[in-house]
Formats: C-alpha cells, sequence, structure tokens
C-alpha cells in the first residue's frame, strides 16, 4: 500500500460512516423505535392481516434497503420452521366446525382463523428481529449506545462475543478434526461420543478462560479502564432532525391503537 | 530521574509456595534498553510485572522491601494509571489484539479513544505511528484474522500509538518464526533511537547483546548479575545461571582457550567482525615477516 | 474526569476479569452447543458457559451470559428470545448453588442437574404452552407432536417431552461445568469473584486480601 492510500484509510475515517443507503444509515436507535412501533401496532390492530402487512412492510423495507438477498431466504426459512408449525397446529387442534376431518385430529375454520393470526404475529415479531439486525451492523449500535451514555464496558462485552464465538468456534473445530483424524468415534453410541470429545474440548475452554488474564493486562495497558470520557474514531452520521420525530408519531400510534383497542373505539 | 529503583524486594505470589522474587535490588536508568535474562521462572516476568505495578495489584501477593517508579513509591501509583504510564508488550500475539475492532487502524487507535484524544489527533498519530512501523499494507486488515507476527506488530504499534515513555517487553519474540522476530527487533531498535526507555525480557542474547545497554541476570528470584552488556555477557559466571554467552563470545573464548585471545572480548557482531578482521591482518602481516 | 456508567460499575465491580469471561461465556454456550449438533447427539449442551461464568463470578454475571447468548441466537432464530428468562435463570441460580458449595463436590453437582433442568425443562414447558401454544417446531417439537397424536393434550405432552430432555442435558452440563472448574489453576481462580469458594476460603470481608494488595 502506497502512502496515499494509508491517507485513504484515513480520510475514511474523517467522514462519518455510511453504509451508502438512507435507511441503513438512520441511526440504530431509531430503527430500533420504529421496527417496535410497526410491531405492536400490527398486533394491536388484532387479527391476522395487519400482523402480515407488518411482515410484507418489513420485506419492502429489507429489499429497498437492498438486504432483500440475505433477508428474504432468512424470513422464508423461518416461515416454513416456524411460522407454517404454529399455524398447522392450530388449524390442527382447534376444535370447531370441521373442514377436513383428518381421523382424530381435524381442520377447523376456527383453527385456520386463530392459526392464521397467531402465526402472523410470531413471524411480525420474527421479522422485526431479524430485520434489524440485518440493517444494524453491531458496531454501529455500540456506537449509538455509547452516544446515549452505556459504557464502553458494555460495548465491550457484546462485541467481544462475537468475537470469541468465532474465536473459540474454530478452535474447536480444528481439536474436533483432529481428534476424528486420529479415528476417535464420531458415530456410534452417546456416550462414547461424548466422553470422546469433552475431555478435548475442556482444556480448549479452560485456556480461553486463562487467557483472560493476559487480555485483561493488555487492555489496562491501553487505558481501557480509564475513567476518561472515552472518544471514538468512527463516528456514526449525524441523526437527522426528523428520524426522533418519526420515532415517536410511530410509537404514540402504537400506544393510540393499545389504548383504543382496549376502550373498544374499534 | 531513575526508572526504577528496587531494594530489597521480596514477592510472593498468593497460593504459590515459593517466592518469585527473593530480595531483588536493583537501579535501571532512564533512556537506556535494561535487557534482563535468566532461565524459566528466575523471577524474570515477576520483575516485568512488578515495574508496572500489576505485581501486585492484579496479581496478589505478598511484597516486601522498596519499589520506587519513576520517582514514586509503588504504593502511591493509581494501578491503572502507572498500567497506561508503563506500556508493555508481551509473548502472546493473541491476547494483546483487543477483539473488538474491525481494523488494525482502529485496533491502534483503541488506546487513544480510551485516552478521550480527539479524532483528528487520534488519526495524525495512528498514521505517524503505522509509518514508523511500517505496517501500511495492514491497515485495513481485521486484526483478528493477521498472523502472529502480524499481530506482535500491531501490538507493538497499539502500544507506541499511546507515547509512553518506558516500556516493558516481555519475550516478544518466543512465539515468532525467526524472520518476524528481526522485525520486532527493528521495531525495538527504532524505540531505542527515540529514547525510549526499555526493559526488556529476551531468550535470544545475540540480540540482547546487539540492543541492550544494560543486562541483569536473575537467577532463582534474585539479582545474579548487573552491569553493562559487555561487563555482564563477558562474565566467567554467565554460564553457571544458565545463561549461554553470545556466539561471537563464545568464539572469542575458545580462541583465548587455545592460547590466541583477541585483543578485547567482543560481545556484538560488528565487534567480532572488527577485531576478527583486525586479527586477520596481523596474521597476514606476521606471516609475511617469518617467511 | 466522568464518572463511570453503572454498567461498567457493575462490572468493574465484579473483579476485573468478569468482563473477559462473559463473552467467553457465551462462546463456550455456542460451541457446546454447535458441538452438540455436530455429534448429533440428543441434548442442546448450550449453557455451559452461562452456569460456569454464574459458578465463578457470581449470579448476575452467569445471567449476562444467559441473556447475551439468547439475543445473540435470536438473530438467525428468533423465537429463541423467548427462552432467555431460562438462561437467565440458570445464571442467577448458578452464582447461588456457587456460594453454597455446590460445585465442590461431584455428587452435589450431578443433584444440582435437577434443579437446572427444572427451570429448563418446566418453566420452558410453561413459555412453549403460554407463548407459542405449545408447538415451536424442532426435535422436541416433533416429539410433542408425537405424543398428541396419540392423544395426550398439549399441555402434558409439553412437560412429557421437555422434563425428561432437560435432564438429559443438564447432567453433562453440570458435569463438564465441574470439570472445568477442577481444572482451574489457583492463581487464575483467585481473581475470579467467587474464587474464594474454591480455594477453600472465607469469604472476602470476612478475611481481608494480603494487606500489601495496593488498591486505588
Amino acid at each position: 500500500m502506497t502512502v496515499t492510500s494509508l491517507q485513504e484509510v484515513a480520510d475514511g475515517y474523517r467522514q462519518p460512516r455510511s453504509l451508502g443507503n438512507p435507511i441503513l444509515d438512520l441511526n440504530p436507535i431509531t430503527t430500533l423505535c420504529v421496527i417496535v412501533a410497526l410491531i405492536v401496532t400490527g398486533i394491536a390492530l388484532g387479527g391476522w392481516v395487519p400482523s402480515l402487512a407488518v411482515c410484507l412492510l418489513f420485506m419492502v423495507a429489507a429489499v429497498v434497503a437492498g438486504r432483500g438477498r440475505t433477508y428474504l431466504p432468512l424470513i422464508l426459512k423461518l416461515w416454513l420452521g416456524v411460522g407454517l408449525i404454529l399455524f398447522l397446529l392450530r388449524a390442527l387442534l382447534t376444535p370447531g366446525h370441521v373442514l377436513i376431518p383428518l381421523g382424530r385430529i381435524a381442520v377447523t375454520t376456527e383453527g385456520i382463523e386463530q392459526g392464521l393470526a397467531f402465526a402472523c404475529v410470531v413471524m411480525a415479531i420474527c421479522g422485526g428481529v431479524t430485520l434489524f439486525f440485518e440493517f444494524v451492523p453491531m458496531r454501529h449500535l455500540t456506537l449509538a449506545l455509547e452516544r446515549l451514555g452505556v459504557s464502553p464496558q458494555a460495548s465491550y462485552v457484546l462485541l467481544a462475543s462475537f468475537q470469541a464465538i468465532t474465536d473459540l468456534g474454530a478452535t474447536a473445530k480444528v481439536v474436533l478434526e483432529a481428534q476424528t483424524a486420529r479415528g476417535v468415534e464420531t458415530e456410534g453410541n452417546v456416550f462414547m461420543r461424548v466422553r470422546a470429545f469433552f475431555p478435548v474440548l475442556a482444556p480448549v475452554f479452560l485456556s480461553a478462560m486463562a487467557a483472560t488474564e493476559e487480555r485483561a493486562i493488555a487492555l489496562d495497558a491501553r487505558a481501557f479502564n480509564s475513567s476518561t470520557r472515552h472518544t471514538s474514531l468512527v463516528e456514526l452520521r449525524r441523526t437527522r432532525r426528523w428520524e426522533p420525530v418519526l420515532a415517536v408519531a410511530l410509537g404514540v400510534i402504537a400506544v393510540g391503537v393499545i389504548v383504543g383497542r382496549a376502550l373498544g373505539w374499534f | 530521574m531513575v526508572l526504577a529503583e528496587l531494594q530489597d524486594v521480596h514477592f510472593t505470589y498468593a497460593y504459590a509456595d515459593t517466592p518469585a522474587l527473593k530480595g531483588v535490588t536493583l537501579t535501571l536508568e532512564q533512556g537506556m534498553l535494561h535487557g534482563i535474562v535468566g532461565l524459566n521462572s528466575s523471577g524474570k516476568t515477576t520483575l516485568c510485572g512488578l515495574l508496572r505495578g500489576i505485581v501486585p495489584s492484579f496479581h496478589h501477593g505478598e511484597l516486601t522491601g522498596r519499589t520506587t517508579i519513576l520517582g514514586r513509591e509503588l504504593a502511591d501509583w493509581n494501578p491503572d494509571e502507572l498500567a497506561t504510564t508503563i506500556g508493555c508488550v508481551f509473548d502472546n500475539p493473541f491476547t494483546q489484539i483487543s477483539g473488538i475492532r474491525d481494523t488494525v487502524f482502529e485496533e491502534i487507535a483503541f488506546g487513544l479513544e480510551n485516552l478521550g484524544v480527539a479524532r483528528e489527533d487520534i488519526i495524525t498519530r495512528v498514521i505517524q505511528v503505522i509509518e514508523q512501523l511500517g505496517i501500511e499494507a495492514l491497515a485495513e486488515k481485521n486484526p483478528n484474522e493477521l498472523s502472529g507476527g502480524q499481530r506482535q506488530k500491531v501490538a507493538f504499534a497499539s502500544i507506541i500509538a499511546m507515547d509512553s515513555d518506558v516500556i516493558v517487553i516481555d519475550e516478544p519474540t518466543s512465539q515468532l518464526d525467526p524472520e518476524a522476530s528481526e522485525a520486532v527487533f527493528e521495531i525495538i531498535a527504532g524505540l531505542k533511537k527515540l529514547g525510549k526507555s526499555i526493559v526488556l525480557v529476551e531468550h535470544k542474547i545475540d540480540l540482547v547483546a546487539e540492543y541492550a545497554d544494560t543486562v541483569t541476570v536473575l537467577h532463582e528470584g534474585r539479582v545474579a548479575l548487573t552491569g553493562t552488556t559487555r561487563e555482564v555477557l563477558t562474565d566467567p559466571r554467565l554460564r553457571s545461571f544458565g545463561v549461554t554467552p553470545p556466539q561471537v563470545t563464545e568464539l572469542a573464548e575458545r580462541l583465548a582457550a587455545s592460547g590466541r585471545p583477541l585483543s578485547r572480548v567482543p560481545v556484538t557482531r560488528a565487534e567480532a567482525v572488527e577485531l576478527i578482521g583486525e586479527r586477520m591482518r596481523e596474521e597476514v602481516g606476521g606471516g609475511y615477516r617469518t617467511a | 474526569m466522568a464518572p463511570q456508567s453503572k454498567f461498567g460499575q457493575f462490572l468493574t465491580g465484579y473483579g476485573r476479569l468478569t468482563i473477559y469471561l462473559i463473552p467467553i461465556g457465551v462462546a463456550i454456550n455456542f460451541v457446546g452447543g454447535q458441538i452438540a449438533l455436530l455429534l448429533k447427539l440428543p441434548v442442546y449442551l448450550d449453557s455451559i458457559g452461562t452456569i460456569l461464568v454464574g459458578a465463578l463470578c457470581g449470579g448476575l454475571p452467569g445471567a449476562v451470559v444467559g441473556f447475551l447468548s439468547n439475543v445473540i441466537n435470536s438473530i438467525t432464530s428468533p423465537t429463541t428470545f423467548a427462552y432467555a428468562i431460562l438462561n437467565v435463570g440458570f445464571g442467577i441460580l448458578a452464582g447461588y448453588f456457587s456460594r453454597i458449595g455446590v460445585f465442590r463436590s461431584w455428587w452435589k453437582t450431578l443433584l444440582s442437574s435437577v434443579a437446572f433442568a427444572f427451570i429448563g425443562g418446566f418453566i420452558g414447558a410453561l413459555i412453549t404452552i403460554w407463548v407459542f401454544g405449545g408447538l415451536v417446531g424442532g426435535g422436541t417439537g416433533l416429539i410433542i407432536g408425537a405424543l398428541m397424536a396419540t392423544g395426550m393434550d398439549v399441555n402434558t405432552a409439553n412437560f412429557v417431552a421437555q422434563v425428561p430432555m432437560d435432564v438429559l442435558d443438564k447432567v453433562p452440563t453440570v458435569l463438564a461445568v465441574y470439570a472445568i472448574i477442577k481444572g482451574i489453576p489457583r492463581r487464575l481462580m483467585a481473581k475470579l469473584p467467587l474464587g474464594w469458594v474454591y480455594l477453600g476460603q472465607e469469604r472476602p470481608g470476612a478475611k481481608a486480601q494480603p494487606a500489601t494488595a495496593v488498591q486505588p
């Protein structure tokens, strides 16, 4: 790399972080509020139509934000793995007007209605959760939270967890492969398999725990525990003024719907 | 000001049976590179820990004697302050990366962020350090995916960025291949040129001979020898403490044993080249004379 | 100098190493779970880290490990989030058990699996019934479905399937925790908030640390 490109790297840090799309560049807290408000509104309106509409809205948002390619397959898998099962269970096991008798159980009209409503509610929540993590990189979330006064230690715990999963997972995989290569049974009786691997993995876990001592020393040397207010090299985009307005407006609508339903307005 | 002054320091780790330091008395001056050598468990790492205050604030135990760091009694230092006043790099390249930053540039900036340095100043400083160590190619890489040698360079860069005047370096190359070790020593040589005070624990005695101003030999928790690099490395007792002299010093010893000593005992390669060159010219000259 | 935030104080109050052990606990949960899947074991093994950190650092850090594990899991399978309370419970219970010395003997540890399985199986079944009406899918879901096909009602089927499943899971889990605790070197143990339990000491405060230990 030439000197000019080091300057380019540095210039990258002089600009606020952008993911190149207005939806993705929302403040993570705005994204969170909007998603939660939509889910709550959808569920509070009752029935399967509003929840399904919220699900579809999330899908549209993902496509518009350019994340359709990763979000849609994931959500499809969830519909098949969770939504469908929840629907079928209720459709088959709710007593009512029998549509299709299947021996001891039967598909009923009430079952289909309840199943559809319940599956859509659960899927609206699942869709929202996955959408949030699809849109918001963990690092951006921690930056936004730190701006609100959450401690850098909390950010460390969250971010380091992801890294530790990657690192420890890789080490464990190496150990497992080595054991398999040495001819240790991966098949056969359950107790054999447990006995073959846990004695090998326990030391992996132990050394990861022992490494925390050095981590603590290394991060202390880098003033991690300094009580000075930490600054940040990476900067999030400035939150646009309408973002809190949007979040609050949707929040008010959500609360309004809940109150309205509770008072029987609609 | 004196970097560190130890007077009859004893330290026993909590739950250890034997003391790690048994009456260490030692003075380390500022602005020099102090080599610390000795066998395993001779107390080198404990000494490093003591200089940074992590013994006894992190590694608890029983400490007696007097330890003064940069003119202040160890007990009077705030451990967090001491930990950043005296930088450190140690052997394990994998535990010195924060694990929470996405690029080497950000990793080097991490310590400065924690000190509350303003963004533009961070950027300037990180660029400076990257150029100083010649690791431009790593700037945008993910530190969690680097090789051991590259991580060790990043560890150095991260500590150098914080600009402490004193750096304690504990066996920085023990887990590295020869090429990466060489690169690390170039970094250390560069730090020395900048006038930093360095305490370096290192097994590779040839490298210690090359770069250190003073050498201290620890043996079973005691200071066995201490003095200028030349004094210590040419001391006849060196081997009895488990430390092998540098190759060139051994060579000179063999020559002396065969009755043909060099005019003085070399400890660095440059010296050896000079002395042997001198001898060769003498020999050749002498040869002519006898002919 | 700005004072540290509450969470920072909470974490550092637990001793330096707790912050660094929580991510390792989360990773152990994940890796344990992945290995159980890889070896096609009929157990989850995804709470070893929670119980371990709970036992070594205290109930709240254990609960943080449990909560974080479920949050991270819910990124790809959001239904996991509904069960976060179980993992939080494991952490808190592990902290309590640790203080009263349960993990110091293998048979007490083995017995503790009943309590963990109660949380995991019984309360887990309640969540499945309340939140998902009795079925969420997955391996246990199939068993429940099969039981219901034999004429069992949905609630009974949930308890019948989940409680024994959880006992089967928590026995190897707590034994793994016991083995790991046994393997922790004394020097590391001395730095952990509940290390005193395993070093056969009095509770700190009852007996002060070595007087030379410098603290700010």
